[in-house]
């Protein structure tokens, strides 16, 4: 099957600028909208073996790290969501083809971004509730009038920060090696989910941005009209639905004509569509799958037989 | 001999369930393998509903009821799906951003084959195919967002080539585009119809571009009826008249040659195209001079104060480090003078005009708009030098009725309720919305929500108007209704600028037109000065079609400059 492909593909991994030699590129039908620096749809090019990531099916790289974000929720402690922090980045820098940037922002942005998150999650924390008597509750980082930010608040902080770290790495494995098409494929031809929602969602997509461009506009048409004027919860109200109605009336106009392209084209004709490209699940799949639960029982197991965190039900416990 | 019709439509009355009278109405014909039928009528006829049947999206996926029967290939399309029908009926619609479903061309044009079952080898192959006939193959892989509008409906072609039906309806493919997108579709269109493959049908008012591709034409009367359906050319030049009574706009060099034959300049037969006109006029052997002067309405602004000056204006989008879109603009605008502003897609024409409306920032001191920065000032002020009038007029909507929209700019001028109430009348019998006075404005049909427009720009007494592509998506007949009214507001001293594609209105309205290209002001001028140098093919242009036929003329070289139907030679009895 994946024999008509590929002859197809290749053009995708050279710059476009290469390949539409003949017609010049066009600029962005709408002036006003940005150009987009993520694409969504485009299909991935090729990368090299090592990024092997781009080589499972996504349903793998969704279904590896479920469990333990489910886990993660009820995890206290320092030790295990940085040892999946740790996990993932590794997982990502391995195995997926990143751009500088992006790079930059998982290897620096991220811890920065914990650190912050900590302190203000610290303060946030309700001084009565943190385990009294540990040596972390008596050193004062800082203290304001009566009121003192110790070194256990920011410790219980950290790890609430630490654990939407964790979630949201996991969650990058999928989410910086799939495109929208493949994932749609996946859900439809190993998930069986019927391919009028997976296609219909991927047209839904596409408003996004235009539904952004043209609230933009209706705005300005707004200021024209001087009704942007009143300050105040009220007024914000007032403006807010005043710009709702005529983007909702274009919306749904929109979408009316985009269904009745869609009928045009003998979408929802039968119970089935061709796929060009098949979704498979390898052994690949499997062996990725069951490897990372290992690995995460393995984590789990020495974490919390080192005494290096706890795992709790009520979600409202601080602690570490 | 003749081969069984593709589509046959037997009394088809089609009501929408909003409305209390059907249109179409009654309408019986048959498409047969190979011909391009257009289908022509005036706005609110129901040519656009009519396309619609033909392959089952209407009664199947749109609210309307259908009398009278519809056959697809001989399949009644009321008992067959649309899905059914797609194989033999392939569709392209008037919006091209409304009908991308994917996220690369090649994906775009495999949507429908895939949806029909055809195995993955021959999808590729129809995709191929299609998109080679479109010119676009070199682009599969690209999203389709980065193509221009003509190059977005060129990839709506090729999706509806790729279902591989033998029927083709287009229901206004070009109404969104600029003229170089338009020219763009009707060369893939063009091609199609001189291979014969496949049967056309046609929903178009730019009868310029269509003209010479068509060989029948079907015509409906307001009601809905069928009135005419004969051979192209003998309907279009053998009932001129009648189509013209019927409200449906001819092409530009046939409605220039009636009005030559009321001056007593007999051309015949009518021609259909800038090329067939220039050439019956050199055929003429003595011509009337033509009226270069007559209502000229740039004589009447000479030496006027400046309403609007531009200076060094650079406008980037999408914040400081956003490409430049205007680089560097000088403009200065008379007061009473009505400019339009030309160039294609991207050059930079509605930024600019935004600019100096106030709608988005300019660098300090680069527009004055009669005294005032509008970028500086607040809406309260600004509302009483210049009024914008949006693209799509539904934008600036913000009342509950027709009246209270007026009443909003002269609220927030805190003008008293007795004087409101005055003004508000006066806008309303201005722009014939008396009527309509307690409906919601987003009711309205779309030529009086473009006047409405027009109206609450205006209330605050502004007497710069400032629009942008006013006539973007509407028909010509209701495209000239609007540039009638700017024309009379003009000639009661307000001043106009408009940013528009449609060259033709631009030179039978605008007394000057600014060029753009690339962000840059390549120059202004008269609009006769303008249309006669060398300015609109400079910034990629092509000229009007008057202009087209006239520029060329071997034998009459005085007939040179003229690009207005005005200036035209008029009937003796209307001269005397």
């Amino acid at each position: 099957m994946s024999a008509v492909t590929p002859d197809l593909t290749p053009e995708a991994a050279a710059p476009t600028s290469g390949t539409n030699g003949a017609a010049p590129a066009a600029p962005a039908a709408q002036p006003g909208a940005p150009a987009r620096t993520v694409d969504p749809y485009a299909e991935q090019a090729p990368a090299p073996g090592i990024r092997f990531l781009h080589y499972l099916n996504p349903l793998a790289k969704f279904a590896a790290p479920l469990p333990v974000m489910l886990a993660l929720i009820f995890t206290r402690g320092l030790a295990i969501p940085i040892a999946f922090i740790v996990l993932a980045l590794a997982l990502l820098v391995i195995g997926a083809r990143l751009s500088g940037r992006a790079l930059a922002v998982l290897l620096l942005g991220v811890p920065v971004v914990i650190l912050v998150l900590g302190l203000s999650f610290g303060l946030w924390v309700d001084p009565e509730r943190i385990p009294g008597g540990g040596a972390a509750a008596s050193v004062v980082i800082f203290e304001i009038g009566d009121w003192q930010f110790t070194l256990a608040a920011y410790l219980v902080g950290l790890a609430t920060a630490l654990r939407i770290a964790a979630l949201l790495m996991l969650s990058l494995i999928a989410g910086l090696t799939t495109s929208g098409p493949e994932l749609v494929r996946a859900l439809v031809q190993n998930l069986r989910v019927p391919y009028r929602i997976g296609y219909t969602a991927l047209a839904a997509l596409r408003f996004v941005p235009r539904f952004g461009h043209e609230l933009e506009v209706i705005r300005a048409a707004h200021r024209v009209r001087g009704t942007d004027a009143g300050r105040g919860p009220i007024a914000a109200v007032r403006r807010t639905i005043g710009t709702a109605i005529p983007l909702l009336a274009s919306a749904i106009r929109h979408a009316e004509r985009v269904a009745l392209a869609m009928d045009a084209r003998a979408f929802g004709a039968h119970a089935t569509r061709t796929e060009r490209t098949i979704s498979r699940w390898r052994v690949r799949d499997t062996v990725f799958v069951i490897a990372f639960w290992v690995v995460s029982i393995g984590i789990y197991w020495w974490a919390l037989q080192a005494g290096l965190g706890g795992v709790t039900s009520d979600r409202t416990e601080v602690g570490l | 001999m003749t081969a069984a019709p593709l589509i046959s439509l037997d009394a088809v009355s089609i009501r929408h369930d909003e409305s209390a009278r059907p249109t179409p109405d009654g309408v019986s014909f048959e498409v047969r393998p190979g011909e391009v039928v257009l289908l022509l009528g005036p706005s609110g006829c129901g040519k656009s509903t009519l396309a619609l049947a033909l392959d089952g999206l209407v009664p199947h996926a749109v609210p309307a009821t259908l009398e009278g029967t519809v056959r697809v290939a001989g399949l009644d399309s009321a008992e067959h799906t649309v899905a059914e029908l797609s194989e033999h009926v392939a569709m392209v619609f008037q919006d091209p951003d409304a009908q991308v479903v994917t996220g690369t061309l090649l994906d775009e044009v495999c949507f429908g084959p895939e949806n029909q079952l055809v195995p993955a080898a021959e999808v590729l192959e129809r995709a191929e195919r299609a998109l080679k006939l479109v010119g676009l193959w070199e682009r599969r892989a690209d999203n389709p967002d980065v193509l221009s509008g003509g190059g977005r409906q060129r990839l709506a072609v090729a999706c509806a080539l790729a279902l591989a039906a033998p029927v083709l309806v287009l229901d206004e493919p070009t109404a969104n585009l600029d003229p170089a997108g338009i020219d763009e579709v009707y060369a893939v269109l063009r091609d199609l119809a001189s291979e014969r493959d496949h049967a056309i049908v046609l929903v178009e008012h730019n009868l310029d571009a269509a003209v010479d591709i068509v060989d029948r034409v079907i015509v409906l009367d307001a009601a809905g009826r069928l009135v005419i359906d004969g051979p192209a050319r003998d309907v279009l030049q053998d009932r001129a008249e009648q189509l013209l009574e019927l409200g449906v706009w001819l092409p530009v060099s046939t409605l220039a040659a009636l009005r030559l034959r009321d001056a007593g300049i007999v051309l015949d037969p009518l021609p259909l195209s800038p090329a067939e006109l220039a050439a019956a006029l050199d055929a003429v052997e003595v011509l009337p001079s033509p009226r270069l002067d007559a209502d000229a309405p740039a004589a009447a602004t000479d030496g006027a104060a400046p309403a609007i000056t531009v200076r060094d204006c650079s406008v980037r989008r999408g914040g400081r480090r956003g490409p430049v879109v205007v680089d560097g603009v000088d403009l200065d605008v008379a007061s009473g003078d009505f400019l339009a502003i030309v160039g294609t897609n991207g050059a930079g024409k509605t930024t600019l005009l935004q600019a100096i409306a106030g709608v988005i920032a300019s660098p300090k001191g680069s527009v004055d708009v009669l005294g005032l920065d509008p970028s500086r000032a607040d809406a309260r002020t600004r509302a009483r030098q210049i009024g914008f009038v949006f693209q799509n007029p539904e934008h600036q909507f913000v009342a509950h009725t027709v009246a209270e929209e007026l009443e909003l700019g002269l609220r927030l001028q805190g003008v008293d309720d007795e004087t409101r109430r005055v003004e508000v009348d006066r806008m309303l019998a201005r722009f014939d919305l008396t009527e309509h006075r307690d409906r919601h404005p987003f009711l309205l049909s779309g030529g009086q929500k473009r006047r409405l427009s027009v109206g609450t720009a205006l209330v605050a007494g502004a007497p710069v108007l400032a629009l942008d592509e006013p006539t973007f998506g509407q028909d010509r007949a209701r495209a000239s209704e609007l540039l009638d009214i700017l024309s009379g507001l003009n000639a009661e001293g307000t001043t106009v600028l408009v940013v528009t594609h449609d060259l033709q209105l631009v030179a039978d309205h605008a007394t000057h037109v600014a060029v753009m290209r690339d962000g840059r002001l390549l120059g202004v001028g008269t609009t006769a000065d303008v249309l006669a140098g060398p300015l609109i093919e400079a910034a990629g242009l092509r000229h009007p079609p008057l202009a087209r036929a006239t520029r060329g003329l071997a034998s009459h070289p005085e007939w040179h400059a003229v690009t207005r139907m005005s200036q035209l030679p008029v009937a003796r009895r209307a001269a005397a």
